[in-house]
């Protein structure tokens, strides 16, 4: 299980280049190979720069999400294997987005809206119950995940056949029609990795379990609040954009740390990076697989990452 | 006023008095052995002192300046804190768990801490992998390398072969002559006897003793805490007396 490489920043270095090197080859695969320098054609180059790159970029952006905000989470909940779905968010959002659409079948934002308001009123519920630490706060999101099913089927059976095809796809995980611009993603991923190396000191500390983190002098109560939240936010925007897109948080963080251990100055890039890459590989084989229909990738992603994660489960001790 | 003073302060469970108004100080160049038997608050008064509970009936000051004064980092500055805590398994390794707890600390005083306790050669294997004994000596190790002026130790010497025990004892001993204030939790009476300056018997319904090594570490008063016959043996000292038990 420790196939630790000796220096993190060589190994950094490396997914740095691959990522980038992912990022190209995707951008220019499609039904048509695309060279962006010499694309042959003005459609080419515009199926390129408005639609292949943006969504590259969207989906790299939403995996990076989605790996930082599961990195948190673990350390926050004390378990290597916990991700921010696991605390229900994703069956909020769901059905946040499900009854807006529901509501405001004409309009083409009800859905996001729908799912950052399911999202924000998931994390809220989560807060209720952040102060029973992190083993229960576990127990309660596996609870609350299975309420918000409830809800999420409850919506469905209501809801008008019309819109029912929208919502499954958006359930699904769905790059193509993020309703925020690549940009915006990009930069909240930033500011996620940014304050992810700004905490990254106490994150370490948090490794050795609460007690002992206290016991070195990290405020762990404001810490745990903090994270919450801003993991949180980052799942809520992670979804609106895509939709819900699973075991991307969770399989990730878990891989890099195997990697290049759990130091999180170089566990909060190196998950960043490796998320991104995952989602765009990942969305990347959605759309060129079964060309010209489309794969939902959120059921890739979790075809890929259940066996992943069992086999990690198996193999810990 | 210099030491760690503890001032009339109380540990209780549910209803019971486990300590109550127990009034000693810490000073430093000295070792504090605290002897009790099982569940008489030993663990919960450390933590305590570490500010990782909440001081209860009365107050504990280091230089004169009381614990509620601080803030946590501050007193995290102060006081480094050993004792048993689980944590979930993340893939640290030895050297970057004393890492987390010291920072990069080099030279000579570090290298002997890490040195005594066989330390170094298990720089590069993974926490989970090691032993409950080496785990133990990697978290003493971590305890001492953090350059606080107090020294909190809960059962340092749980789950040791008896050369690391010497090894352990030793340390503390060195780190107290340095000129820090340990405080230790024992179960050995031979042990403390050994390595004490200064011991506190906790007898868990609220009465405790403070005072000079000797003094405390009499067999009837060993006898009396333990409820077990203790017997003296050649040259000072005294053993509990299993062979009368068994």
């Amino acid at each position: 299980m420790y196939m630790r490489l000796a220096r993190p920043a060589f190994a950094l270095t490396g997914l740095l280049v691959l990522t980038l090197v992912l990022l190209a080859v995707a951008a220019s695969s499609g039904a048509d190979w695309i060279n962006p320098w010499h694309p042959g054609d003005a459609t080419s180059a515009a199926i390129y720069w408005q639609l292949r790159l943006p969504r590259v970029l969207t989906a790299f952006a939403v995996g990076g999400l989605l790996a930082v905000a599961g990195a948190w989470f673990q350390v926050m909940l004390q378990n290597p294997l916990a991700e921010p779905y696991i605390l229900g968010v994703a069956g909020s959002a769901a059905s946040g987005a499900v009854a807006a659409a529901a509501v405001f079948p004409a309009s083409a934002w009800a859905m996001p809206a729908g799912a950052f308001a399911g999202a924000s009123l998931g994390i809220a519920v989560v807060g209720l119950f952040a102060s029973l630490g992190p083993a229960r706060l576990l127990l309660a999101g596996v609870v609350l995940a299975a309420f918000w099913a409830a809800v999420l089927a409850l919506l469905l059976t209501l809801l008008p056949a019309r819109a029912l095809g929208r919502a499954f796809g958006w359930m699904l995980g769905d790059i193509a029609s993020s309703p925020l611009s690549p940009t915006l993603l990009l930069a909240a991923l930033a500011v996620s990795v940014l304050a992810g190396l700004w905490l990254s000191v106490s994150l370490d500390r948090l490794l050795l379990g609460e007690i002992q983190a206290r016991a070195l002098g990290v405020p762990v109560r404001r810490l745990h609040l903090g994270l919450l939240l801003g993991a949180s936010a980052m799942t809520a925007v992670a979804v609106t954009a895509a939709g819900t897109i699973g075991f991307v948080g969770l399989v990730v963080p878990h891989l890099v740390r195997m990697l290049i251990g759990p130091m999180h100055r170089w566990l909060i890039p190196g998950a960043a990076l490796a998320g991104g890459a995952l989602l765009v590989v990942a969305d990347t084989a959605a759309r060129t697989v079964v060309a010209p229909a489309e794969l939902p990738v959120g059921v890739l992603t979790a075809l890929l990452g259940v066996p992943v994660f069992l086999f990690l489960l198996v193999h810990r001790r | 006023m210099n030491g760690l003073a503890i001032d009339g302060l109380a540990v209780q469970r549910g209803e019971k008095l486990l300590i109550g108004d127990l009034r000693c100080e810490a000073t430093p160049a000295s070792v504090t052995v605290i002897l009790g038997p099982n569940g008489v608050g030993k663990s919960t008064l450390l933590q305590m002192l570490a500010g990782l509970l909440p001081v209860a009936g009365g107050q504990v000051r280091w230089q004169g300046r009381s614990l509620d004064a601080y803030a946590r980092r501050d007193w995290a500055e102060a006081v480094s804190w050993q004792g048993a805590v689980e944590y979930a398994d993340f893939g640290l390794t030895v050297a970057e768990r004393l890492h987390l707890a010291a920072g990069i600390r080099t030279g000579l005083e570090a290298d002997g801490i890490l040195q005594a306790l066989d330390v170094a050669a298990l720089m590069a294997r993974p926490l989970a992998q090691l032993s409950s004994g080496e785990r133990q000596r990697v978290e003493v190790g971590a305890a001492m390398l953090r350059p606080t002026p107090v020294l909190l130790l809960d059962e340092p010497t749980a789950h040791l072969d008896l050369r690391h025990q010497a090894a352990c004892l030793r340390l503390m001993r060195r780190q107290a002559d340095a000129g820090r204030v340990v405080l230790a939790v024992l179960h050995d009476v031979v042990q403390a006897a050994a390595v004490a300056d200064r011991v506190v018997l906790l007898y868990g319904d609220g009465r405790s003793e403070a005072g000079p090594a000797s003094a405390m570490l009499a067999p009837e008063r060993l006898a009396a805490l333990y409820g077990m016959p203790m017997r003296a043996i050649e040259g000072g000292g005294m053993l509990p007396d299993f062979r009368r038990t068994v």
